[in-house]
C-alpha cells in the first residue's frame, strides 16, 4: 500500500515521547522519495496519455496517485519538523555542546541547522541586556519574588551581591537577600525569541527537504 | 533610652537599612523572630539573622558583623548587663533591644544615642531616676577657692586664715554630701538591681508594632500567644500578668475572628482558627493519653504526690470518681469514646476540685486547621523547646528547626517536637520522683540544694538551661508537697547538673521559692556573682539570665559554702 513507509516514519517519532531524538531513519525517508519519484513518473505518463489520448479513465487513478504525493510530502515534511523541535529544545536543556550519543542520531544537515541555531542564538542574547549579554537559558522560571532567604549550611566567608555591599555568611545563620535584577528583563523578552524562530524553521525544513530530493 | 513610638523609631529607621537579628535560645525570642522577619518579608528588609547563646555567642556574633551592619536587632538578649560596654562599638551602631529580663542596667536606660530599649516604660520597672545615679563632677569649685585666695596676695593674713577656714568647711561638707550620695546611690542601685524577673513577652510588643502598622495576620498573632505561653510554662511571669495579658491578646483573637463569623459561607475547614479556650492543665493532652498526661504534668503528679503508693492509689480513686475507665484512659485522647471525651473538662474540673486541685483549667488558646490539627498553645511550647534543646544535634541546628516547627506548613517537624517533648516531660517525673524517694535534697540552711549525679538517666536532657528550669520547678514543688517540715516549704532551691565531663563543669541554677504569690523574683543572680568572687571560684556568667552559672566541679564545695554565709 502507498505511503506506508511515511506513516511508518511518523509512528515511529511518535513512539519515542518526551522530546527523545530517535536515529535519522534516511534508508526509510529514502523509500518515501522513491515512491514519490516512482508515482510521480507513473502520474507523469498518465497524463501525458490523458491529454493526447483523451483517456478520461485515467483521471482518477492520477489524481488518487496525486493524493499519495500529497501525503507523502506532508508526512515527510511533519517528520522532519518534529526532529527540529526536538533539536531545538535540546539546546535548552542540554547546552551548546550536545553529547555524542545525541549527534549520533542526528543527519548532517540536521547538525548544521542545529549550528547555525546555536549562533543565532548567541547572538541575540549577546544583544540583550547591557555590554555582557545575558544568558536567558539559565534559570528557565522566574523567581516568585525580588529577594531570598539564605540559609548558611557552612561558612562561605564574604559575599558580595550586586548592589556591591559584603555580607558575611555563616555557618547557621539565616540571610535575606536581593537576587540579580536581571530576572525583570527576562519576562520582557520570552515573546520575541520565537517569532524569529518560526521563519527559520520553515526555510531549514524546505532546504533540508531540497536537499534530500536531489539524492 | 525607652523607645516611645516603636513605629516611628525603631521601624522607620530600619526599614530602607540592612539589620542583623541576634536572637536568644528560647521560645519567646524565636516567636518574636518570627513575627519581625514577616514584616521585613513584607517590607523587603534585608536582614542576617544570627542565634545567640549566651553573652560570649553575642560577641563573636557582634565582632563578625560590626564591619557590615549598623543596626543590630537583640531579641531576649543584652538588656540586663552594660551593653557598650561588652561590646565597644562605634559611635554610628545602634542597637534595639527587646528584651523581657528586668532589671535594665541603667546605662542602657540612661544612654540617648545608641541603645534605643524598645520596651514600654509603664511595664512595671521601676528604675531610679537620673539625678540619683549620675552626677557631673563638681571639683571646679575647689579649684575655683584656691585660685581666689592666691589672688587676694594684698589682703592682710587674719583675713585669709578665715578664707582658709571658710573654704575647708565648705570643701569638708561638700565632701561629706558626696560620700552620702554615694551611699545613698549604691543603697539604690543594689535595690533595683537585687532581683531578677521578666517583663513583657518579646513577641506581644513585636504583634503590637505589627497590628499598629495594620500588617498583622492570625499567623503572627499564633506567634503571639505561643512567646506568652512559653513565659507562663516556663514559670518566668506571675499569674496575674498572665491573665492581664491573656485578656489583651483575647482581645485580637476576637477581633480577627469576628472577620469571619458574618458571612452565611463560613471559612473553609482548612483556614487557621485560633480560638480562645478554657483548657485543661494537664502537658500534651490531646496528643498523649488522658493518664499519661495526668502522670507527667507537674501540678497533678505533685497534688496526687504520684511518687508514693498512697499517690497511685488516690490516682485511681481520682479516675473512678469521674467514672472514666482505665482502659479508656490509657488509650491515645484522639480514640478515646466520643462520649467520654464531650464533657471531659467539665468533669474533670469537679472530680478534682474534691482532690484539692482548685486551678486545673487554665486560661489559654488554640489554634486548628485541616480536620487533624488541632494544637494548644502549650502543646507548642513544649514541642518547640523540645527541639530546641534536643541533644543529639549541635546548637544551632536546633534553633534553625524550632524556628521551622513554629511554621503551619512544617507540622512534621512539630509532630517530631511533640514526641520529643513527651520523652521529656517522662524524663523529668522520673527524675523527681527518683530524687524524692531518695531524699536527694538537703536543706542548706538559707535554701535547698539538689545535685543530680553523673550517671543519673537522662542527665544530658538536662543540662540545658530550659529543661533544668522545668525540672528544678517541679522538683521543688514536689518537695514541698511531699516534706513536713514547716521551714523548708519557703526555702529556694539550687540545682546543680553536670554538663560536661571531660571539662568537669556544672550548671548551677538557682529559682526562687516557690508560693501561690510568688512574684517569680529570683536573686540568685547576684548571689552567684559575689559567691563566685569571693571564693574565687571559676564560673562562667554566660547565660542571659544571670540565675544560671557554669562552674568548675572541683569549686562546688567552697562557693555553696559562699553562698551559705552570704544568704543567711
Amino acid at each position: 500500500m502507498f505511503c506506508e513507509k511515511a506513516v511508518e516514519l511518523i509512528r515511529e517519532l511518535h513512539r519515542m515521547g518526551d522530546g527523545q531524538l530517535p536515529a535519522f531513519s534516511e534508508d526509510s525517508i529514502r523509500q518515501v522519495l522513491e515512491e514519490m519519484k516512482a508515482l510521480y513518473e507513473q502520474n507523469q505518463s498518465d497524463v501525458n496519455e490523458a491529454k493526447c489520448e483523451g483517456k478520461s479513465e485515467l483521471i482518477p487513478t492520477i489524481k488518487f496517485r496525486h493524493c499519495c504525493l500529497l501525503r507523502n510530502q506532508r508526512c515527510v515534511a511533519a517528520y522532519l519538523y518534529d526532529r527540529l523541535l526536538r533539536i531545538r529544545a535540546l539546546r535548552w536543556e542540554y547546552g551548546s555542546v550536545l553529547p555524542a550519543n545525541i549527534r549520533f542520531h542526528m543527519c548532517a544537515e540536521e547538525l548544521e541547522w542545529f549550528n547555525q541555531y546555536k549562533k543565532s542564538l548567541a547572538t541575540f542574547m549577546r544583544s540583550l541586556g547591557g555590554d555582557e549579554g545575558l544568558d536567558i537559558t539559565q534559570d528557565m522560571k522566574p523567581p516568585k519574588s525580588l529577594y531570598i532567604e539564605v540559609r548558611c549550611l557552612k561558612d562561605h566567608g564574604e559575599f558580595e551581591i550586586d548592589d556591591g555591599t559584603v555580607i558575611l555568611l555563616k555557618k547557621n545563620s539565616q540571610v535575606y537577600l536581593r537576587i540579580k535584577l536581571s530576572y525583570i528583563h527576562l519576562n520582557t523578552h520570552f515573546f520575541f525569541i520565537d517569532d524569529y524562530f518560526y521563519i527559520i524553521v520553515r526555510l531549514i525544513v524546505l532546504y533540508i527537504a531540497q536537499t534530500l530530493l536531489k539524492k | 533610652m525607652f523607645v516611645t513610638c516603636i513605629r516611628k523609631e525603631f521601624y522607620d529607621v530600619v526599614v530602607n537599612q540592612r539589620v542583623a537579628l541576634l536572637v536568644a535560645l528560647d521560645i519567646d525570642a524565636l516567636c518574636a523572630c518570627k513575627i519581625l522577619q514577616a514584616l521585613f518579608h513584607c517590607d523587603q528588609v534585608q536582614y542576617t539573622l544570627v542565634p545567640v547563646a549566651g553573652w560570649q555567642d553575642l560577641g563573636t556574633a557582634f565582632l563578625e558583623h560590626k564591619g557590615q551592619y549598623r543596626y543590630f536587632v537583640l531579641i531576649n538578649c543584652g538588656a540586663n548587663v552594660e551593653l557598650l560596654e561588652t561590646l565597644q562599638p562605634e559611635e554610628d551602631t545602634t542597637f534595639f533591644v527587646l528584651d523581657t529580663h528586668r532589671p535594665v542596667d541603667v546605662v542602657n536606660v540612661y544612654n540617648d544615642t545608641q541603645i534605643k530599649l524598645l520596651i514600654k516604660q509603664d511595664d512595671d520597672l521601676g528604675v531610679p531616676s537620673y539625678d540619683d545615679i549620675f552626677r557631673d563632677d563638681e571639683d571646679d569649685e575647689d579649684g575655683g577657692d584656691s585660685g581666689n585666695e592666691s589672688d587676694d596676695g594684698s589682703e592682710p593674713s587674719g583675713k585669709r586664715r578665715r578664707f582658709d577656714e571658710g573654704a575647708m568647711e565648705r570643701r569638708i561638707e561638700r565632701q561629706r554630701a558626696k560620700r552620702e550620695w554615694e551611699a545613698r546611690r549604691r543603697e539604690i542601685l543594689f535595690d533595683y538591681e537585687q532581683y531578677e524577673y521578666h517583663g513583657t513577652s518579646a513577641a506581644m510588643v513585636i504583634f503590637e508594632l505589627a497590628w499598629v502598622m495594620t500588617k498583622d495576620t492570625k499567623d503572627m498573632l499564633w506567634w503571639a500567644v505561643i512567646g506568652l505561653t512559653d513565659q507562663w510554662v516556663h514559670d518566668k511571669i506571675t499569674h496575674m500578668k498572665y491573665v492581664t495579658d491573656i485578656a489583651t491578646l483575647q482581645r485580637h483573637v476576637s477581633r480577627h475572628n469576628h472577620r469571619n463569623e458574618d458571612e452565611e459561607n463560613s471559612l473553609s475547614i482548612d483556614c487557621m482558627r485560633i480560638s480562645f479556650e478554657y483548657d485543661l492543665r494537664l502537658s500534651l493532652y490531646q496528643h498523649w493519653s488522658l493518664y499519661e498526661s495526668i502522670c507527667n504534668t507537674s501540678y497533678t503528679s505533685c497534688s496526687f504526690k504520684l511518687w508514693s503508693i498512697n499517690g497511685q492509689k488516690r490516682l485511681q480513686e481520682f479516675l473512678a470518681d469521674m467514672g472514666l475507665p482505665l482502659k479508656q484512659v490509657k488509650q491515645k485522647f484522639n480514640s478515646m469514646d466520643v462520649s467520654i471525651k464531650e464533657n471531659l473538662r467539665e468533669v474533670i474540673e469537679e472530680s478534682s476540685s474534691k482532690f484539692g486541685m482548685k486551678d486545673i483549667r487554665i486560661q489559654t488558646f488554640g489554634v486548628h486547621f485541616g480536620f487533624k490539627n488541632r494544637f494548644l498553645a502549650a502543646d507548642v511550647v513544649h514541642a518547640a523547646t523540645a527541639v530546641l534543646e534536643g541533644v543529639e544535634k549541635g546548637e544551632a541546628d536546633n534553633f534553625i528547626r524550632a524556628l521551622d516547627c513554629l511554621s503551619r506548613s512544617n507540622l512534621d517537624r512539630l509532630h517530631l517536637g511533640l514526641d520529643l517533648a513527651k520523652k521529656k516531660l517522662k524524663a523529668v517525673q522520673q527524675t523527681v520522683a527518683s530524687c524524692i524517694c531518695t531524699n536527694l535534697i538537703l536543706s542548706q540552711g538559707p535554701f535547698l540544694y539538689c545535685h543530680l549525679m553523673e550517671g543519673t538517666p537522662d542527665v544530658k536532657l538536662f543540662s540545658k538551661p530550659l529543661a533544668l528550669t522545668l525540672l528544678s520547678k517541679y522538683l521543688l514543688k514536689a518537695f514541698i508537697c511531699s516534706t513536713r517540715n514547716k521551714r523548708c516549704k519557703i526555702l529556694p532551691l539550687i540545682m546543680a547538673v553536670p554538663l560536661d565531663v571531660e571539662k568537669g563543669t556544672l550548671m548551677v541554677l538557682g529559682i526562687p521559692p516557690e508560693s501561690d504569690t510568688s512574684d517569680k523574683k529570683n536573686f540568685f543572680g547576684r548571689a552567684f556573682e559575689k559567691a563566685a568572687e569571693s571564693t574565687s571560684s571559676r564560673a562562667l556568667h554566660d547565660h542571659f539570665d544571670t540565675s544560671i552559672i557554669e562552674l568548675k566541679t572541683e569549686d562546688r564545695g567552697k562557693f555553696l559554702d559562699a553562698l551559705i554565709t552570704l544568704l543567711s
